[in-house]
């Protein structure tokens, strides 16, 4: 009895000293400033003079509309959101279906639809700020063929948060990738049996691929949700959150209010606020997941 | 779609703002900083030892100097500093060229007590700080000094936080001008601008002269009945739009009352006067609008290329426009509305009061005030001396403002001389809470500029909002 605690606890130090780094870097680099951002976010600081405690006030000037733009940003967020999120699933699930095939030239056109996905987010803006320009650009250029012409893109307010969407339909190499993987991971005997029992593949598809696909589905679903709540280079790049705050993400609101206003407690509790937002919408998504995704481990619920 | 890693990225959002704070600038005071100082002061010693007999005898001083700027700037900067170490040999100045997000890194050093001694700010980030005591009164320096004194340097480039307290003196003066290709004229066979604010054009003869100045693909002018907007060769005009000030002072408006307390942009004759300025993009089509400047070259390569044949732009323009080979330019003043106005800016050098080496700064301060150590960007024509005689005394005018590229006929008249007695602030100099009110007045504009709405209804729907963010003036203008 001794003899093993005593070595459950060697080993339990062995374990901590192993894991030390980790856990010191979890502390140093997660722990420490959520707790110091916490504290800004409670207090009125813009770094060059002491710290002036305010209570709740930061958030307050948030929800009672003090700050107009709050609001604001987190409207254009979730407009975002919703239009970027079911469009990047849909698309890369599609792709992925069609590279899934056995055609000619997989591996090259795998290739060529991943790539746009190691291109740096600013060189990605930079091309799109030219296919986007409204005299010069291809997209315009591309449409005057069919009679339309004259589109503003990110220069409009009602087209700029959905040319940005457009955008980040250039950038599904990595979900497709996923999809893919998730792909190759069904067994081929179940299309087998369909086939067996005359189904087509409509049947394939609805019967087997997509339920067996709804724990990918799902995992990208949570990534894509936290990736476009983030979303900021292209508003920092290409539109400053522009034309008429358009496309004032919440992140880049968050960024300005920080390094543009120096107001750091607000921008705090901003973080925060958005943190809050990100945990429940994924605490949803994974609540509502038992009634669609399909769980091998745990047969049928 | 970004590939982050799920939750613990969204609190690591959360953080950035705080990290930020963390991650000093640990940039040159580590120990070679200090080897380097025995170093100089070394030969210091031995310099006062063979030569001059000094009979003070000085402790070795290290200052830290931040700044940002072109290249070209950073290399003449640098260079007068170097001059006023040879000078002061016991002063060592650790330069730190910082070229963008500037501010940011300020603040970073200031949260990790690396702050510099002395050194460039944005004016309204200046106020903002010394009203906090974290910066030193110039005219503490300018009492007791023997060499300036306030009435030498030219109000415009005066950042005072409070009356009789001021935060710092402009690195240099900065004022607005019609930059123009003179081919262009020729050809279009309009003469050239006038160079003297009395003989300035009106709005209109401006309207007309950009107009005939505007041509489009078949070579027909903005004027021509078959004129075609949408495919346009050579604009008449371009100007930097956040410069509107330009017009609204020479129309007669303000942009806040004296106190600073009422929005004033929303009164009429500032908003004909930004109304004028978006009909010259979208009415007569003589101005590249906002999307379609994104597309056209700056300053000097605009003129040369001739996608532009006049811009209303800075002075500092004037660098790129000297240095282009193939450019005939000219410069003129810029147009008059009702009142001669020319836009001066300029951001100023501030002594830091963490500096434990007041009376060094302010030497050095001196030392970079005068035109005489930093010859180079003046004649260069990037910057204009702040102090007065060097606008008034002929022989020192000559020392810059004549006999070199960037400063060709005219530049006396168009520029100096408007801007010494023309000249008005723009609002850094006096506007509380400058950028969060800016955040409400830019994107309301844009609107304007994009012919979406006219300026007296976007300005007029804003107004409430701006007020609520003002928070007056630092002091009267």
């Amino acid at each position: 009895m001794i003899t093993g605690r005593k070595l459950w606890n060697k080993e339990a130090r062995a374990g901590i000293l192993f894991a030390s780094p980790v856990i010191a870097g979890f502390i140093i680099f997660v722990l420490g400033p959520m707790i110091a951002s916490f504290t800004f976010s409670l207090s009125e600081y813009n770094v060059i003079t002491p710290l002036k405690f305010i209570g709740f006030q930061n958030y307050a000037n948030l929800f009672d509309g003090t700050d107009p733009l709050f609001y604001k940003s987190l409207g254009v967020t979730a407009y975002y959101v919703i239009l970027s999120v079911p469009l990047q699933i849909l698309l890369a699930f599609m792709v992925a279906l069609l590279l899934n095939h056995p055609i000619r030239g997989k591996t090259f056109f795998r290739t060529i639809f991943y790539m746009p996905t190691i291109v740096p987010a600013v060189a990605s803006s930079m091309i799109w700020l030219w296919l986007f320009d409204p005299d010069l650009g291809l997209l315009n250029q591309l449409l005057k063929v069919f009679g339309i012409s004259g589109l503003q893109w990110i220069y409009s307010e009602n087209l700029a948060v959905p040319s940005l969407v457009l955008m980040s339909l250039w950038t599904i190499g990595g979900t497709m990738v996923i999809f893919l993987a998730g792909l190759q991971g069904i067994p081929r005997h179940l299309y087998e049996s369909v086939e067996v029992d005359g189904g087509t593949w409509f049947h394939k598809l609805f019967f087997i691929t997509i339920p067996l696909m709804t724990p990918t589905i799902f995992f990208n679903l949570v990534m894509g949700f936290i990736g476009s709540f983030q979303v900021f280079g292209q508003a920092y790049i290409m539109t400053q959150g522009g034309p008429n705050n358009a496309t004032l993400f919440y992140s880049y609101y968050l960024y300005r209010e920080a390094f543009e206003f120096s107001s750091m407690g607000s921008a705090s509790a901003i973080a925060w606020v958005m943190f809050l937002i990100i945990l429940v919408l994924t605490l949803m998504v994974f609540k509502t997941s038992a009634l669609w995704v399909y769980s091998e481990s745990e047969g049928k619920r | 779609m970004k590939k982050t890693i799920g939750l613990a990225s969204a609190t690591m959002l959360a953080l950035s703002v705080f990290m930020a704070g963390c991650s000093g600038n640990s940039g040159n005071n580590g120990s070679n900083g200090n080897a380097e100082v025995k170093e100089s002061s070394g030969t210091g010693n031995t310099a006062s030892n063979v030569g001059q007999a000094e009979p003070e005898k000085h402790d070795p001083v290290t200052l830290k100097y931040t700044f940002w700027g072109s290249p070209n700037e950073k290399k003449v900067q640098e260079a007068a500093i170097k001059s006023f170490t040879e000078k002061y040999p016991w002063i060592k100045v650790n330069t730190l060229h910082i070229p963008d997000s500037y501010t940011t890194k300020l603040t970073t050093m200031a949260s990790s007590n690396q702050m510099p001694d002395i050194g460039l700010l944005n004016g309204d980030v200046a106020l903002e700080w010394a009203s906090q005591g974290r910066i030193y009164n110039i005219m503490d320096f300018l009492a007791n000094d023997p060499d300036v004194s306030i009435n030498d340097i030219l109000p415009n480039t005066l950042y005072y936080w409070e009356e009789g307290k001021l935060a710092g003196v402009n690195g240099a003066l900065e004022a607005f001008a019609l930059f123009y290709n003179k081919d262009a004229f020729t050809e279009a066979g309009v003469p050239l601008p006038p160079t003297k604010a009395d003989e300035a054009y009106t709005w209109d003869q401006f309207v007309e002269t950009a107009q005939k100045l505007t041509l489009d693909q078949k070579g027909r002018n903005a004027l021509d009945t078959e004129f075609d907007p949408k495919a346009i060769k050579q604009f008449g005009i371009t100007m930097p739009l956040w410069a509107y000030m330009n017009g609204v002072v020479s129309n007669g408006g303000q942009f806040v009352n004296e106190t600073g307390t009422e929005f004033k942009l929303s009164d009429p004759e500032a908003a004909e006067a930004i109304q004028r300025w978006a009909d010259l993009i979208n009415k007569y089509h003589v101005a590249p609008s906002p999307t379609q400047s994104k597309n056209i070259p700056s300053g000097a390569n605009a003129l040369s290329s001739r996608k532009v044949a006049m811009t209303l732009d800075g002075q500092w323009s004037l660098v790129d426009l000297g240095a282009a080979k193939k450019l005939n330019f000219g410069i003129g003043v810029a147009p008059v509305m009702k009142n001669k106005a020319t836009m001066t800016l300029g951001e100023p050098i501030v002594i830091f009061k963490d500096t434990k080496h007041p009376e060094e700064a302010w030497m050095l301060y001196k030392w970079m005030m005068n035109p005489e150590n930093t010859l180079e960007l003046q004649t260069s024509g990037l910057w204009m001396p702040v102090l007065k005689k060097w606008y008034e005394n002929e022989e020192l005018v000559a020392k810059w403002a004549a006999g070199n590229p960037a400063h060709p006929d005219g530049y006396q008249d168009a520029i100096m001389r408007n801007a010494f007695e023309n000249g008005f602030p723009n609002t850094s100099y006096y506007v509380k809470n400058l950028s969060k009110v800016n955040s409400i007045i830019d994107p309301a504009l844009e609107q304007v500029w994009l012919g979406k709405t006219t300026a007296q209804e976007a300005l007029s729907k804003i107004k409430t909002q701006v007020e609520k963010e003002l928070k007056g003036v630092y002091t009267e203008r």
